[in-house]
Order: structure tokens, then C-alpha cells, then sequence
């Protein structure tokens, strides 16, 4: 028993009910409390890694905890492994940051976008601790009901028809989760995620199939896989920056934690094999990827386009994670840390520099790389970066996937992949040659045409820049990450040991 | 088109439907299973609990981390309205309703928070708890802007007597489950020094106390939810 990951869950729960409180009396300590919590929270996670260190490097890292004391079948378990620290600290990690960002770039008047962020964020910790499918269910329904506010931030039309959109998308998917996780307790009994996977393959074939669909469907509705991949552009570009880094960047990665979870160590790879469903999720998936690159291609605003590029993204994460080889779920975790690195660190310069532009459209664009030349530098490499060019973190996880598919002779998908990675190409370059392009009015009269409404500046330009050094530096010293990932991928492949983690004692 | 459009979703919609049904039929009857937890709760609830209501006992004990997640989705809803709804006017006030009316609620509005007092109180003996107390406390709210104005609800529970209510409340749920950590190492456990048999008033442990905490958050949430919508209407009635 570890206190410590109850406080994971605690810690912004507690500050989200703070904030309105706090907020009547003064409107400095918010600020205050804003930061200290935002810390305290990382460094709980920081905690975790240090005190645990050598089981960690030993790929034996598991804590666990009982609700309430009450013993696995009956109470709600909480338990972290490889996988679970692995998610934690990419979220923790991305959210201190993205909530310094929003200092700087919305600023302090708004008290309640800073309790939506923390209740988000202890939503993401609710989900990826968790080890009991109605918990899941409750976590998720929580991060969708605080992140579509956030969606229609602007209180304009199209950001409030963008927060509806995915309001009710994720609300049908989340009511497919939820027929599942009924199906589950009605055919086992319990909820709890190792007494399901203990007993799961018991039931008969019609119930189990049954089960995985509905959870699949719902997932994939959530994760904006190729049926229903229409809502995410309109929500992810719509928003705030800040929200659209958050959205595009960590909460899709949690769904992606849900898939695995689910379906790598609850519900067990084997059905999905007996069943044939895992070619057809890969086929839908590369489906996606392919069609996400092509809309991004055709689309000429730069959010919708980045936007899209997360739908072919996740695509190809969902394709190489269900190839279930070893090496394709270590590179399906790679790319999740490059892809949420890269996402971040474009959307956060994309806020800054659609501060200086009076649109979102490629042609308002022109010559904004003046305006800033570091800043923008950054995003040309990350945009090189999800491309797939050395040195950059993109680059290692591509060329793992590539891997993958090759290794399970899957060619269509190495195909894919390649193909993705030119069109990429096409479309960020785009931007990028329209971004240094120089105007004849010439950009210092340009720029002061349009107030930009910065609280901070020096922060989001920072935080912008911060994330583009991350993206190139851990592109380098990718094999760093080798460790961490390689244990993640080892949790997922050996079920049995999280079953027998959380059940033996 | 749209025709054909009707007639095809209804047809998908009957054909997942007979799959459910299918599937349903098929279910083995959970309760035959000896591992079930609906065996350990059935026999154990109101010796481990001290509650009554067996619903009651899962709600707020055996899953009291789910219900904390529910209160703050309900939570969340209302900053979220609050963020994209509130603004700085000051409502204008409507008259209200005749003065009957009025008179009549002045003298039921007790009984109605006394009936909510005890639906909240008495959540771990009969059915009813936090949240549906609640709801009957935000109603009290609600019918005072109907019947007397929104000017009179404003100036006898301001927004921010409701979002100390609300606060207040949540932090009530979180205080007690941290208390469970130093009382018996897990937090949200049942505070067994406040048992006595089961039955009466003060038994369950912590689980009257989380219902209180439930009950404020809802209440105030619901009120604060209306009060943001209201807004609006009467911003348009001043214009008029």
C-alpha cells in the first residue's frame, strides 16, 4: 500500500474545488495557487521515478492501491505499472507546461479555465491509474465533460458548433464504453480490470465478441479513427491553442492508454486474433492514417491542417500497436512521446504566431516567420520532425514503425507509411516557404495592424521554444527513452504479470 | 432522400437492437457465479458498512472514489456553463408571481429544505441520498427566481454564497477521505468511530457525512447552473 498515488488523483481534484474558493477572498492567491499546485503535482510524479528507481530500471516497478481497504473483487484498486508511469509522466510532464503557457497566454481573468485544466488533469491521472472498468468509465465521462467548455472558449459560432460536435460525439462514445462496461459486469460479476482478465476467456464467443465491439466502437469514436473522424478536425481548431495542444496532444494519448489497457491486458490480444478483428482494425486504422494526410493536404488552415495531421497520426499508432510484436508496440509508445511533443510544441507556436495574423488561412500567413525568426525556426523543425527527418524525435519513431511492418511483412503498411511521410512533406512545406516569404507592405506595418492580446509574451515564446529544443534533443538522445518504453512494452505484452500484481497478495 | 435516410437508420437500429437481444438472451445469470461481488455485498453490506440501504453502502463506501468522480463531473459541468454563460450585468428581476403565490411558497419553502434536510440525511437508511437531496435543495433555489424574481434569489443567496456551498461541499467529500488516510492508512475508508448500531441516525460511519458534502455541491451546482442560464433571458428583457 502507497499513499502516493491517491495524491496523483487528489492533488488537482483538490485544487480545481480551491480555485472558486480561493477566488472569492483574493485574486493573487489563485495565482499563486494556480502555480504551487501545477508544481507540487509534477513533483509527486517526480517523486515516484526517484523513489523507485531501481525497480524501475529493473522493469519490475508496480505499486498499488486499495480504495477504501477493501480487497480487489469488491473495492476500486488503483495500480501503476510500466505502462501507467509511462502515460503519468507524459502527462504530467505536458500539462505543467501547457498550464504555464495558458498564463501567458490567456492570463489570469479567467478563473474557471484554470479549474477545467486541473480537472482534466486529475481525470488523466483517474484514467490511467485506474484499475476498475467503471472507474474508467466515470474518469472519462469526466474529461469529456470539462474539456468540451474549453472547446467553445472563444464563444464564437464556429467554436461553439465545434464544442457541440464534440460534445455529442463523445458523449456516444462514451455511451458505447458504458453498454460495454454493463455487458462486462452482467457477464462476469465484477468490474475489476485483473478479475476481468482473469476470467474473460471463459465466457462464450457470441458475449465476448459482442463485448469487444462495443468497446472498440466507442473507443474509436473517441479517438477520431476513420468512420468518425470528422469531428476532430472542427474541435481540435477551433479552440485556444493551449486547448488545441491539450486536445491534440495528451487527452487523444489517453484514449490510445484506454486501447491498450483494454485491450492488450484486460480483454486479452487473443480475441481479437480468434475473431480476425486485429487485421481489420489495422485496415480501418491505415484507412485513417491515409485519409487524415490527404485532408490535411487539401485543407488551407493551418489548425484544421494540424489538426488532421492528428487524425493520421493516431491512425498509424493504433495500426503498429495492433501488429502485438514486441518491437511494433515499442515503436506505437515512441511515437506516442514524439507525436505528443511534436503536436505541442506546432500548436504552441501556431498561438503565437496567429496572434500577428488576421486569420488562420495559408495566405494571411505570409512573412509571420519575421515576427518572430527563433520561434518560428522551432516550428520548421518539428514540422521536419513530423515529416520524419533526422535528427529529429519524429524521425526515430518513424523509422520504428517502418520497422514494425516490416518485421510482421505487413507491406501495405510500410507502404502507407512512406506514402504519409511524403504528402507530410507537401503540406508543411507549404506553410513553412509561406512563412519566410517577405510581403510588399513589408511586416513591421503589417503586424501592428492586429492588437495581439499576449498576457505574458516572453512565456508563450519560451514555452513554444522549450518544446521545439525538446522535440530536437530528445530526437538525439532517443535511446535514452529505450529503457522506460522497453518496460511499458513488456507490461503490455505479459498480462499476467498485472494480473497477478493486483490479485496474489 | 431524407426518406430513404429515415428508413435505413431505423432499419440499423432495429438490426443492433435484435443483436442485443440476441446477445441478452445468451447471458448466463451473474448471479449464479460464486465469485461475484453481488454474493460478498448481499451478505456482507451491513456488517462492513453499517448502512441499511445496500445502495447506499456501494454508492458511498465500497465505491465512494466513483461517486467523487460523479459530484465532480457535475462540478465541472457547472464551471464549465459558468465560463462560456456568465457575464457581468446584473440581472434585471421579473416581478415574480401573484401575491397568493408567493404567500403560499413563503410558508411551504421550509418544509421543502426540511424535506431535503432529511432525504440527505437519512441517504444510508432509506433510498434517496446526496445527490437526489440535492436536487430538491437547488429546486428551493429555483422556484425563489420564479415566484418571487431573480431579483430576490440574488440578494438572499448571492453567486458567492452559492460557490462557498458549492466548494465547500466538495471539500467536505475530500477532507473526509483524507481523514480516512490518517484514521486507517486508505483514503475514502469508513470512519468507524462514528458508528453506532445500524439504524439509527449517526451510523455508517462517514457515510452520512459524504452525503451532506454531495448534497451541498448539488444543490448549489444546480442553483448556479439555472442562475447562469436565467441570465441571459433577462439581459433581453431589459431591452425591451
Amino acid at each position: 500500500m502507497n499513499n502516493i498515488l491517491i495524491y496523483l488523483v487528489i492533488v488537482p481534484l483538490a485544487t480545481a474545488f480551491l480555485i472558486p474558493f480561493v477566488d472569492i477572498f483574493s485574486n493573487k492567491a489563485r495565482k499563486i495557487l494556480v502555480g504551487f499546485s501545477a508544481l507540487l503535482e509534477f513533483s509527486i510524479g517526480i517523486y515516484i521515478i526517484i523513489s523507485n528507481y531501481g525497480e524501475i530500471t529493473e522493469h519490475t516497478f508496480f505499486l498499488k492501491y486499495y480504495l477504501g481497504n477493501w480487497i480487489p473483487p469488491i473495492g476500486i484498486t488503483l495500480s501503476m505499472d510500466m505502462l501507467s508511469l509511462f502515460f503519468s509522466t507524459l502527462i504530467s510532464v505536458s500539462l505543467l507546461f501547457i498550464i504555464t503557457y495558458s498564463i501567458g497566454f490567456i492570463g489570469h481573468h479567467e478563473g474557471k479555465y484554470y479549474v477545467l485544466l486541473f480537472l482534466i488533469w486529475a481525470a488523466m491521472h483517474g484514467i490511467v491509474l485506474t484499475g476498475d472498468i467503471f472507474n474508467l468509465d466515470v474518469f472519462l465521462e469526466l474529461m469529456l465533460i470539462t474539456s468540451a467548455p474549453l472547446v467553445a472558449f472563444k464563444r464564437n459560432r464556429n467554436g461553439t458548433e465545434a464544442a457541440i460536435k464534440y460534445m455529442f460525439f463523445g458523449a456516444i462514445g462514451g455511451l458505447f464504453i458504458f453498454i460495454g462496461v454493463i455487458l462486462v459486469y452482467f457477464n462476469l460479476g465484477t468490474l475489476n480490470f485483473a478479475d476481468i482478465a482473469q476470467s474473460f476467456s471463459l465466457l462464450p464467443l457470441f458475449s465476448k465478441k459482442m463485448i469487444i465491439i462495443f468497446f472498440l466502437i466507442g473507443i474509436f469514436i473517441k479517438l477520431g479513427i476513420f468512420p468518425f473522424h470528422f469531428w476532430l478536425s472542427k474541435a481540435h481548431s477551433a479552440c485556444p491553442s493551449s486547448i488545441s495542444a491539450l486536445l491534440s496532444g495528451v487527452i487523444v494519448k489517453v484514449y490510445i492508454y484506454v486501447f491498450i489497457r483494454l485491450f492488450f491486458n484486460v480483454f486479452g490480444f487473443d480475441i481479437l486474433r480468434e475473431t480476425g478483428l486485429d487485421i481489420i482494425i489495422i485496415v480501418i486504422a491505415l484507412t485513417s492514417s491515409i485519409l487524415g494526410h490527404v485532408l490535411a493536404l487539401s485543407e488551407n488552415d493551418i489548425k484544421r491542417m494540424l489538426a488532421y495531421s492528428t487524425v493520421a497520426n493516431l491512425g498509424i499508432i493504433v495500426a503498429v500497436l495492433t501488429l502485438n510484436t514486441k518491437l511494433a508496440i515499442l515503436a506505437g509508445l515512441l511515437h506516442v512521446m514524439a507525436h505528443l511533443l511534436m503536436k505541442v510544441s506546432l500548436f504552441t507556436a501556431t498561438g503565437y504566431l496567429l496572434q500577428f495574423t488576421p486569420s488562420h488561412k495559408l495566405q494571411d500567413l505570409k512573412g509571420v516567420a519575421y515576427k518572430n525568426i527563433i520561434l518560428f525556426a522551432g516550428f520548421t523543425l518539428t514540422a521536419a520532425g513530423m515529416i520524419g527527418l533526422p535528427p529529429m524525435i519524429g524521425f526515430a519513431s518513424k523509422w520504428h514503425i517502418l520497422q514494425a511492418f516490416l518485421d510482421r511483412s505487413f507491406h501495405w503498411g510500410s507502404i502507407i507509411v512512406i506514402l504519409g511521410t511524403i504528402i507530410a512533406f507537401f503540406y508543411y512545406i507549404k506553410y513553412i516557404i509561406y512563412g519566410f516569404k517577405t510581403i510588399s507592405i513589408g511586416p513591421p506595418e503589417r503586424f501592428r495592424l492586429i492588437l495581439s492580446v499576449f498576457y505574458r509574451e516572453r512565456v508563450v515564446t519560451n514555452i513554444a521554444i522549450l518544446f521545439a529544443i525538446a522535440v530536437v534533443v530528445v530526437g538525439v538522445f532517443f535511446k535514452l527513452s529505450y529503457g522506460p518504453i522497453e518496460g511499458a512494452a513488456n507490461a503490455v505484452m505479459n498480462p499476467s504479470i498485472y494480473i497477478e500484481s493486483i490479485l496474489g497478495g | 432522400m431524407s426518406r430513404i435516410k429515415h428508413i435505413s437508420i431505423v432499419i440499423i437500429l432495429a438490426f443492433l437492437g435484435l443483436i442485443m437481444l440476441l446477445d441478452l438472451n445468451k447471458i448466463p445469470n451473474q448471479f449464479e457465479y460464486a465469485n461475484s461481488i453481488y454474493h460478498h455485498i448481499t451478505n456482507n453490506a451491513v456488517g462492513e458498512t453499517g448502512s441499511l440501504n445496500f445502495v447506499t453502502a456501494i454508492l458511498y463506501d465500497y465505491r465512494a472514489y466513483d461517486s467523487m468522480g460523479e459530484s465532480t463531473i457535475i462540478f465541472g459541468a457547472v464551471s464549465g456553463i459558468v465560463l462560456l454563460l456568465s457575464r457581468k450585468t446584473l440581472p434585471v428581476s421579473s416581478h415574480g408571481l401573484s401575491f397568493i403565490v408567493k404567500r403560499t411558497y413563503g410558508m411551504l419553502t421550509p418544509f421543502i429544505f426540511l424535506f431535503s434536510v432529511y432525504i440527505i440525511a437519512h441517504g444510508h437508511l432509506s433510498p434517496g441520498g446526496g445527490f437526489q437531496g440535492g436536487v430538491i435543495l437547488g429546486a428551493i433555489s429555483i422556484i425563489f427566481s420564479i415566484v418571487y424574481g431573480s431579483e430576490f434569489d440574488y440578494k438572499r443567496y448571492t453567486p458567492t454564497t452559492k460557490t462557498l456551498l458549492e466548494t465547500s461541499g466538495a471539500l467536505l467529500f475530500i477532507g473526509i477521505g483524507l481523514i480516512g488516510i490518517i484514521y486507517s492508512g486508505s483514503f475514502l475508508s469508513n470512519l468507524n468511530i462514528l458508528n453506532s448500531e445500524p439504524g439509527s441516525l449517526l451510523s455508517a460511519g462517514s457515510i452520512p457525512f459524504i452525503n451532506l458534502g454531495i448534497g451541498f455541491k448539488i444543490g448549489a451546482g444546480l442553483a448556479i447552473i439555472f442562475y447562469s442560464m436565467i441570465q441571459k433571458t433577462f439581459k433581453e428583457e431589459a431591452s425591451l
